[in-house]
């Protein structure tokens, strides 16, 4: 099954990519790492509960993405994968 | 005086031994082919506790990485430096010390005999069979050799090494008592590299507000006036606002002083305008400004004794009225980081920041509030070029913020238009977008120091930060 | 009132978060032409996310939705159901259209994008709309319809233009010009803008940020014009009289208006 991706890698900008798994699992490679990693696993967290998603994996490659654009491209993806996998 | 060429000849009528003191300049920047010549050089022959007193190191000086790693040199005292040698020193530091010093403060600590250099090994791009030496002609011309000057004069040895010899040669910068040989090669370096082309104007919507709000408030600060002194860099906001003062200065027709430090084509053309009546040359930026140096008499090239040495009370940069500058980071004291990144990568260095900022009436830093999610405002800088008691402004494209002690400023601008901004609160509306960095603690040890123009050191260096 | 319209591609962050500094007086945040079709979504609920976080006095924030016939329009509209927008800006106008997003969004202002050559055989109907503000010539979709080749000069909308201009102050609402879209050259730019200005425009839209401090140029009181207007404000207050002479020209209430007027706008766009 291909994955959802969503965004670009564009400087303020983020890549989001949505795979199927068995549990819910966040990557995150981002070039503010140290300064704001926990800003944005907490993001994609709450996003993901919001729309109750559990079985997925979530890739973000952040290229400095203010948390708007996170969320926004986050939900975008959310929204796509549900669509494909009739996931609730 | 005597003429090798072959560098084994030199080489062989040098006392070269182990923990030499040499030292070269950086006016062919990323085109420099003599200092890997010479570093090579003594790679071959051994030599070891090398002490290097490089003007600034490029990306080209690879000849200094192989050296590093075999741990063949003990400590470096530069201006500025990037590139493979700049990572490799903040990931393994030194067996001695990196000390990162002003331009200024390099040629203080040379004259005062603080710096104690064994030979100087001095790129010429044109030399005479007398010895003299100057930097706008030849198949390598690069302009002034100003960051030369203080070395040829007081290094125990001083050897120029040039591509280009000729009979005589009139106004040399550099001095044939002071030099006791010459070495003939085919070539100095890479010609694209030594002029690194043109550096262009922001086009940039976020650069192009800034400068906007730079030219305007040099504007209501009563700065664009007859005779005024001014420097900018070659950065494209630093262009940009350049552009602005020309506009202003030929509108109110009016003419400047002088601007000074690294002079690009957009300065030349003021020149040429008859908006400006002197270039004070340290380094040359583009062919453009090589060539004027060459026919225009009021486009001096000057040594960096004359440009900023502290101890100097007739240098160029005392009468300047505003200099614009660049920041990598800024924190709430207006304490400027241009020599590292927030992970002690080492990225530059001060050059002329320090110098100039501390010198000049009014020193404006020109920069993005926050670059990607970057704040480039910090409660505290990872390391300081230039003291905040030296930053009288720093301007973005969301604000303006005026270091409170400069009253007279505050007062200046009490009826503007302008965004004017505590840097608290600048800082917080940087935080509206990027959110509230959390704060993380890394390892590192210490490689080095920076230090002042008067020789003061203000901060140490780090090896880079690790997880 | 706004002197420029900036057009925003509503996918591109480094943009959006950088609408406040481009000196627009309104910003139009585009979720139509700019944004291609397989981005719609994207682009919906990166604006959606974007306008949720921050607000904005200044500059005023509009939305370019999709046309009304599109399948993407319904998603635009129950996007920006929550969201604090001064308007919006439907493309393809039609008097159809503007009702329909009256009823969609009873609390928006509508800019009416004149585009189509039937959109100019009910213009009247359209500014006269309660809910629309303005008319925004969009010259370069109706050229195409018209088969007409656009050119530096633009004489071949100077008929449109004009109706833009007559229709729009007939109902006193706001009459936009088409962007200038040629990027490179600021002297067209400033001609075509002046050229606007003279045709009786309020303002230039445009679609690119540094276009903005030309078309304000051509759109803002001139020095001359507030010193003068500040002079007649001065004179009818201290005398008390709406009907005076001023350097031999008769100056009487419509003057008097159009004066306050011009000391509006430079008070706004800190002139003064």
């Amino acid at each position: 099954m291909n994955p959802i991706v969503v965004g670009s890698l564009e400087s303020s900008d983020c890549l989001i990519t949505l795979t199927p798994h068995p549990s819910r699992k966040i990557a995150i490679e981002s070039i503010v790492y140290d300064a704001y990693h926990d800003a944005i696993h907490a993001v994609i967290m709450s996003l993901l509960d919001d729309y109750n998603l559990q079985r997925v994996h979530v890739l973000c490659q952040d290229k400095g993405a203010l948390e708007y654009t996170i969320k926004a491209r986050l939900k975008t993806a959310i929204l796509r994968f549900k669509e494909v996998h009739h996931e609730s | 005086m005597k003429i090798y060429r072959s560098l084994d000849d030199l080489f062989e009528s040098l006392p070269v031994v182990n923990g030499l003191s040499i030292s070269f300049h950086h006016h062919l920047r990323n085109g420099d082919g003599v200092q890997n010549l010479i570093l090579k050089k003594m790679n071959e022959l051994n030599i070891t506790k090398l002490k290097l007193y490089p003007s600034a190191i490029f990306p080209v000086h690879t000849e200094m990485l192989k050296l590093l790693q075999k741990g063949a040199i003990d400590a470096i005292t530069t201006n500025y430096l990037n590139g493979s040698v700049a990572e490799y020193i903040a990931e393994h530091g030194l067996p001695n010390q990196l000390k990162m010093q002003t331009h200024g403060g390099r040629s203080r600590a040379i004259i005062e005999g603080e710096t104690i250099i064994d030979i100087a090994f001095i790129a010429a791009p044109i030399v005479d069979e007398e010895g003299n030496a100057a930097g706008h002609d030849g198949p390598s011309a690069c302009g002034s050799l100003g960051y030369a000057i203080e070395d040829s004069v007081y290094a125990k040895h001083t050897i120029l090494i040039t591509d280009h010899l000729v009979k005589k040669l009139e106004q040399p910068q550099i001095f044939s008592q002071h030099v006791e040989a010459i070495l003939v090669v085919d070539s100095l370096g890479d010609r694209q590299g030594i002029v690194s082309g043109t550096t262009a104007i922001t086009k940039d919507p976020v650069g192009l507000r800034i400068a906007a709000n730079a030219a305007q408030l040099m504007d209501e600060l009563g700065l664009i006036k007859e005779g005024m002194n001014f420097q900018s860099g070659a950065g494209g906001i630093s262009l940009k606002v350049t552009e602005h003062l020309k506009n202003t200065l030929k509108a109110r027709k009016l003419k400047a002083g002088f601007f000074s430090g690294g002079i690009t084509q957009s300065h030349v053309n003021m020149l040429e305008d008859n908006l400006v009546n002197d270039l004070y040359d340290v380094q040359c930026f583009d062919l453009h400004a090589i060539q004027s140096l060459k026919k225009n008499p009021h486009h001096h090239a000057i040594s960096a004794h004359d440009y900023a040495n502290p101890a100097n009370p007739k240098r160029v940069i005392k009468d300047l009225d505003v200099v614009i500058l660049g920041a990598t980071e800024i924190d709430l004291d207006f304490n400027v980081n241009v020599t590292t990144d927030s992970y002690n990568t080492i990225i530059g260095g001060s050059g002329g920041h320090s110098d100039t900022a501390t010198d000049s009436r009014v020193s404006i830093i020109v920069t993005p509030l926050f670059k990607a999610r970057t704040p480039i405002i910090k409660e505290r800088v990872n390391t300081i070029t230039t003291l905040g008691k030296n930053i009288d402004c720093l301007v973005t494209e969301r604000g303006i913020a005026i270091n409170p002690k400069r009253t007279d400023l505050l007062a200046k601008l009490s009826n503007t238009h302008l965004p004017i901004y505590t840097i608290e609160t600048l800082l917080n509306k940087a935080y509206e977008y990027t959110g509230v960095p959390q704060s993380y603690d890394l390892k590192a040890q210490k490689i080095g120091v920076v230090e002042d123009r008067d020789g003061t050191i203000i901060d140490t260096l780090h090896t880079k930060k690790r997880r | 009132m706004s002197r420029s319209f900036l057009f925003i591609p509503g996918d591109v962050p480094r943009m959006i978060q950088q609408l406040e500094i481009f000196g627009a007086d309104a910003i139009i945040l585009d979720l139509e032409d700019s944004v291609s079709m397989t981005q719609k979504d994207e682009a919906r609920h990166l604006v959606e996310s974007f306008l949720r976080k921050h607000h904005y006095q200044n500059p005023l924030i509009y939305i370019r939705v999709n046309p009304i016939d599109s399948e993407e329009y319904t998603y635009d509209i129950s996007t920006l159901q929550n969201l604090r927008i001064h308007g919006i800006v439907l493309p393809k106008a039609s008097l159809k259209g503007i009702e329909k997003v009256a009823k969609d969004l009873p609390q928006c202002k509508i800019i009416a994008l004149m585009e189509t050559p039937e959109a100019f055989l009910e213009i009247a109907a359209i500014a006269k709309h309660k809910r629309v503000e303005g008319l925004l010539l969009g010259a370069e979709d109706l050229a195409q319809a018209l088969n007409l080749e656009r050119t530096e000069k633009s004489d071949e909308i100077l008929y449109v233009r004009s109706q833009v201009v007559l229709t729009a102050k007939a109902f006193k609402k706001i009459a936009i010009d088409t962007p200038y879209t040629n990027l490179t050259s600021n002297e067209g730019l400033l001609e075509d803008a002046q050229k606007a200005r003279q045709l009786g425009f309020d303002a230039k839209a445009s679609i690119h940020p540094n276009h903005i401090d030309t078309i304000h140029q051509a759109f803002s009181p001139t020095k001359e014009n507030i010193k003068r207007a500040k002079r007649i404000v001065a004179y009818a207050e201290t005398h008390h009289t709406m009907r005076f002479s001023l350097d031999g020209k008769m100056v009487d209430k419509p003057i008097i208006e159009h004066a306050k007027a011009i000391l509006d706008a430079a008070k706004r766009y800190r002139l003064d």
